[in-house]
């Protein structure tokens, strides 16, 4: 693709591509309204919903955040230790989410799992995010023949199927959580690459980064002043959306025997270990599987509504 | 020479009815499964007359749970592997699963002297292979020869279960002579199992990849099916032989296979699989994990786990690591695991608690469960009194290093994940720290043959000889133990190597007595093979270490 | 002309590229396939016998020798012997490659089907409610785990209802629900563009013109959406293969089918590096060529790139 193509076209592309899931980019009912209000008046309640989805995706986060951090406070159980005698318990009062195999509590399970599940996201989009802002800013900062170069490389990772990618990956540094997590990160950089890259070149074509330029600043000076901050929204508004993508992602990782080893209660992991009990325990791989939906859904609606933001400040 | 015949089946019906005897000394444990099990054939007598005549015709849908990886037959210990060899080949001898007697098959009689060095076999002599050339003599020896000694240069192993093979002599066309360095009493149960199927001299000049995943058709035997059809790594067709007509004299017919042939789908999907069984989709599965037998029973129809009859499944404990050096540690583990609260828990009544090394109806089998106690308290004491005292979180620790072990996810045993978290809740209880080991195949590969990586071995091995035991645990086989112990391997030699049945019975026993006593192996449960199937499926069959035969099958149309 | 030259040398660059990486990291895997396949314990090998067996395969030359080996052997179109099998890569990827093409087309097909649906259907909803609720529905798409999907659609269409069957259907019945647990996915990104692309025209000032003369609204939309939405869509799907791919890995085992996905994970499971190769061989191909396409073909679409491209 050449420079003025990726200027210039909407290219979702830039946005979306990575191996395992690719996301979506923005969030639907803000542009609902938007296209509506042309020809009829919303409904009042249609202009509350977009804010009311938006704060509970922000305490669907702020809740797993808080079972990451202070597990103890949402359950007494042990995560790790059953009672073998009730096993296969369907859920109830004294098991919220059922009970596994060997009789460990469901939802202890799931609560003492977000921790390695948000921070398998995390440390994803932090791979991605770092690595691919790095080499998408040089390019875009320096242009020319480097630009051309790394932006090849980001098509050599674009190249090869991502899972085949994050198998590798994972295969080379050892089976666990983390490594599961820069796996996936790896295949997010071309991602996070292309997007920093066209952002920076579309901050540096505006008027006063020229004109900073045209007065003499140095160029990192001007980079860290001006353009990193104005690109800053956009790489936002992904690092969220990878983020759903990632657990998603770890979670495929657990399906195909690459996940995180037990008796890490890694959702994923979850999900993947109680499909073989879906006729019989449909409890053991629906409930990880819902909280799984509903996370990445309010990073997705996040993401898009930091989009929004963002479009609306243009 | 058929006379000779007669003493040899003497001394087999003897050493199983030890084995019985032993058995039924073993108390109740297992006769839940005992109906089933035990049978050899899902149609004992009565069910064959009550579901009419038998029919000829049909495929029979099976549902296999892994790709095999090669049809060189000392290799059929793994079970895909076992339960393709089990129907395309046949073997010298057969051997009746239940009553583990011997009989003709496509040796006519055979004699063995005295030392047991020499084996001699009369063949059959209207026996052909699937491609069109006949069975004699030349093509046994050439069989024996290459799992004998096998081949390095194309990729061949040694037999496991073939011990001190010298050479073979082709006395005329049906006359074949082994001999051996040393006795080798369980060479006639070796050429009964699938480890010797007998293949034709063409396939034979193949290397190992000639074996392999992609070349299943051209892999020719002398059995009631022909493999026509094969898509890698997801299905093959086995038609049967129209001019199949050498069944083993015990056999319940003789002529060809009853099916036209059989489709072996490989499904890996659990749920795939059970549900596929239960929705009427296919005819017949294996590998039914414990927790769906009730949904097989529930829908009404058949389920068949016979045993494996070997070693049990069991944690074998390298000794040669630091921590399990101790005797006092490995007593410990011994002692800290619940097998019975295992088997609830994780399984059903058809994987009976081990109650010694081996299986309660293999040959040889010794009652050590004495030994073999849960035993908490004891546990914490023994580790008390080698050092490791608990810390702060419950695990014990000794000069700064905590109690951590390794056990090894072993995907080929049923649930090897949920028995090692179970035993890992209970280790935990004494004090122990038991992590699960799950890494992708290259590592899981070294780490096994490590005992600083991987300190609890979880395997099993199935056969109907003596010799199993040192198929699983001499350092120059399996080595289950990465064992550096000459007094284990000299007692498991003796168990292969000494002619006369009865010390043969006492040097197993030694051995497993041996075993027991340095703790060197937890056993946990008798390892079935379940298989589950529909109502209109008969006489589905299996050998003595319940690879499936379907020679007798038929399906009610 | 020399644009699309560059394009194309550089295309090639990037497929070169990919060999190479895809050479080097597998070459740093730890094992290898002929330890895999031979020290599994249940074949009962000793360590001299496996040692006397690595010899025999000459599992272990020098690093550039193995590397060239392979380059000019894809280069000259063979694509070597797989180790865990024996069988020649060609005829195993050659059986693997159209189950999947097929399953893969297919599921492509139905996502944009999928995605015009529900984008269309959310457009002209008559109710403020529906559109709300569809317009959600991609999101949504994208939050579920596949394999999770796939597994529910077997259990709920073939084993509980027993509409479809999953073991020995039809050709048609085969690919029913693969098509679909790949397609949803798929869709969802698609979906999103398409909308967007609505979203544009609906805002655009002509389009109360037009409907003020009378033109009926989905007619309108359908034009005018599809011609800016095709460029925005074509370039996703480019990057949408690779997922296809990654899908198919999911999908194929679920569905217990045989195909390049199912390939790709057994082939990485043996470390059967011939295999893995001649996979990342045709991947990157196949990725390189549609985006070389979607390039070329941009300027024809949208008539203010071709501008700038010449400029």
């Amino acid at each position: 693709m050449t420079l003025e193509l990726e200027r210039n076209v909407p290219d979702p592309a830039d946005e979306t591509p990575d191996g395992l899931r690719s996301p979506i980019d923005v969030d639907p009912e803000g542009r609902t309204s938007l296209a509506a209000t042309a020809e009829r008046a919303p409904a009042p309640w249609r202009r509350v919903l977009p804010w009311l989805s938006v704060g509970l995706a922000f305490a669907v986060v702020a809740l797993v955040v808080a079972w990451a951090l202070a597990p103890g406070l949402f359950t007494a159980q042990d995560p790790y230790t059953g009672v073998p005698a009730d096993k296969l318990a369907p859920p109830s009062a004294a098991h919220w989410f059922g009970t596994d195999p060997t009789g460990r509590d469901l939802f202890t399970r799931v609560v003492y799992g977000a921790r390695y599940s948000l921070l398998g996201g995390t440390v994803a989009v932090g791979v991605g995010l770092v690595a691919g802002t790095a080499l998408g800013v040089i390019a875009g900062s320096i242009g020319g023949f480097l630009d051309e170069l790394l932006m090849r490389v980001v098509d050599v990772l674009l190249s090869i199927p991502g899972l085949l990618l994050s198998l590798s990956v994972i295969i080379l540094l050892g089976f666990g959580t983390t490594n599961a997590a820069i796996a996936v990160g790896v295949t997010s950089v071309a991602a996070f690459a292309r997007l920093s890259r066209s952002e920076v070149v579309r901050v540096r074509r505006t008027e006063y980064v020229e004109a900073a330029f045209g007065s003499g600043g140095r160029w990192w000076s001007v980079l860290l002043r001006h353009v990193l901050p104005n690109s800053l929204t956009a790489v936002l508004a992904l690092a969220a959306l990878q983020f759903g993508t990632a657990v998603l992602a770890i979670s495929t990782l657990g399906f195909l025997g690459y996940g995180a080893p037990p008796p890490t209660p890694e959702w994923g992991l979850l999900i993947s270990e109680g499909r073989s009990h879906l006729a019989t325990s449909w409890w053991l791989t629906t409930l990880p599987g819902l909280v799984v939906v509903v996370v990445v859904l309010s990073a997705n609606r996040i993401s898009g509504w930091i989009s929004e933001r963002r479009e609306g400040a243009r | 020479m058929s006379r000779s015949v007669r003493p040899l089946a003497a001394v087999a019906a003897a050493v199983s009815a030890v084995a019985l005897l032993a058995a039924c000394g073993s108390g109740s444990a297992g006769t839940g499964d005992a109906t089933d099990a035990a049978n050899g054939t899902s149609d004992a007598s009565g069910d064959a007359e009550a579901a009419g005549d038998v029919q000829t015709g049909g495929e029979l849908l099976y549902l296999e749970y892994q790709a095999y990886d090669t049809l060189y037959p000392p290799a059929s210990g793994f079970y895909p592997n076992g339960g393709l060899i089990a129907n395309i080949t046949d073997k010298l001898v057969f051997q009746d699963p239940v009553t583990l007697e011997f009989s003709p098959w496509l040796a006519t009689d055979w004699a063995m002297n005295d030392d047991a060095t020499e084996y001699t076999f009369n063949l059959r002599p209207d026996v052909t292979f699937s491609d069109g050339t006949p069975l004699d003599a030349e093509v046994v020896a050439k069989n024996f020869d290459l799992y004998g000694t096998g081949d390095p240069d194309r990729g061949f192993a040694v037999s496991e279960q073939i011990n001190n093979y010298a050479g073979s002599e082709v006395v005329d066309e049906d006359t074949v002579i082994f001999r051996f360095s040393a006795p080798a009493p369980g060479f006639l149960q070796a050429t009964s199992a699938n480890g010797a199927g007998i293949l034709s001299s063409a396939t034979l000049d193949g290397d190992a990849d000639a074996f392999a995943a992609g070349n299943a058709t051209n892999v020719v035997g002398t059995g009631p099916f022909v493999i026509t059809d094969e898509t890698v790594g997801s299905e093959l067709v086995l038609t049967a032989r129209e001019d199949y007509d050498w069944a083993p004299e015990e056999s319940e017919h003789q002529g060809r296979a009853y099916l036209d042939s059989v489709r072996f789908t490989v499904t890996p999907e659990d749920s795939v699989r059970i549900g596929a069984l239960t929705s009427g989709q296919a005819d017949l599965i294996r590998y039914v994990q414990a927790y769906d037998e009730e949904q097989v029973t529930s829908a009404g129809l058949q389920l068949f786990a016979p045993q494996t009859q070997g070693v049990n499944n069991s944690l074998s404990l390298r000794f040669t690591n630091e921590i399990l050096s101790d005797l006092k540690v490995r007593q410990a583990l011994v002692a800290g695991v619940n097998t019975q609260e295992l088997v609830d828990t994780v399984f059903t009544e058809n994987y009976p608690a081990a109650t010694g090394v081996l299986s309660h109806t293999a040959l040889g089998y010794v009652d050590l469960s004495d030994q073999l106690a849960y035993d908490p308290e004891k546990a914490k004491t023994l580790l008390d009194e080698a050092g490791w005292v608990p810390g702060a979180d419950g695990i014990r620790a000794k000069d700064g290093k905590t109690l951590t072990l390794v056990a090894s996810e072993a995907k080929p045993q049923p649930l090897s994940r949920d028995t090692l978290t179970l035993i890992s809740q209970q280790l935990k209880e004494i004090g122990v720290d038991l992590q699960i080991l799950a890494a992708d195949s290259g590592t899981y590969a070294t780490a096994m043959k490590d005992p600083n990586q991987v300190q609890l071995y979880h395997s099993m091995v199935g056969r109907t000889d003596l010799d199993v035991i040192k198929s699983q645990f001499h350092s120059k086989n399996r080595n289950a133990l990465l064992s550096n112990d000459a007094e284990l391997d000299s007692l498991l030699e003796a168990v292969a190597s000494t002619p006369d049945p009865q010390v043969r019975l006492d040097a197993s026993a030694a051995a497993q007595r041996y075993l027991v006593d340095n703790a060197y192996v937890i056993p946990l449960f008798e390892e079935p093979q379940v298989y589950g199937a529909q109502n209109y499926v008969h006489g589905f069959g299996w050998d003595s270490i319940a690879r499936p035969k379907f020679y007798d099958t038929w399906l009610e149309q | 002309m020399t644009y699309v030259a560059s394009r194309v040398l550089s295309s090639l660059g990037v497929l070169l590229g990919a060999f190479t990486l895809a050479f080097v990291l597998l070459q740093a895997l730890p094992g290898d396939a002929v330890m895999i396949r031979f020290e599994n314990p249940e074949l009962g090998l000793t360590a001299e016998q496996i040692a006397a067996i690595r010899e025999s395969y000459g599992a272990d030359s020098g690093l550039l020798a193995e590397y060239w080996h392979a380059l000019s052997g894809a280069l000259g179109g063979d694509l070597g012997y797989s180790v865990a099998s024996g069988a020649p890569v060609r005829v195993l990827v050659g059986e693997a490659l159209g189950s999947t093409l097929l399953l893969a087309g297919l599921g492509f097909v139905a996502a944009v089907l999928l995605a015009g649906l529900l984008a269309f259907a959310a457009s002209l909803s008559p109710f403020s409610w529906l559109a709300t609720l569809l317009r959600s529905l991609p999101s949504l798409f994208i939050s579920v785990p596949v394999f999770w999907l796939g597994i529910v659609l077997i259990q709920l269409f073939s084993f509980r209802l027993g509409w479809i069957s999953v073991i020995r259907p039809g050709p048609v019945e085969a690919l029913i629900l693969p098509v679909l647990t790949l397609a949803v996915p798929i869709s969802a990104p698609l979906a999103q563009v398409l909308l967007r692309a609505i979203d544009d025209v609906r805002a655009q000032p002509f389009v109360a013109v037009v409907r003020a003369k009378g033109a009926s609204e989905p007619w309108l939309l359908v034009r005018n959406v599809l011609r800016n939405a095709a460029l925005p869509a074509m370039t996703i799907a480019g990057v949408l293969l690779g997922e296809l791919i990654g899908g198919a890995v999911v999908t194929e085992t679920v569905f217990a089918r045989f195909g390049i996905g199912r390939l790709t994970a057994d082939a990485l499971n043996a470390q059967d590096t011939p295999v893995l190769q001649a996979i990342v061989i045709i991947a990157a191909a196949v990725f390189v060529v549609v985006n070389l396409a979607v390039d070329l073909l941009a300027p024809v679409l949208d008539p203010r790139l071709r501008r700038r491209v010449q400029a």
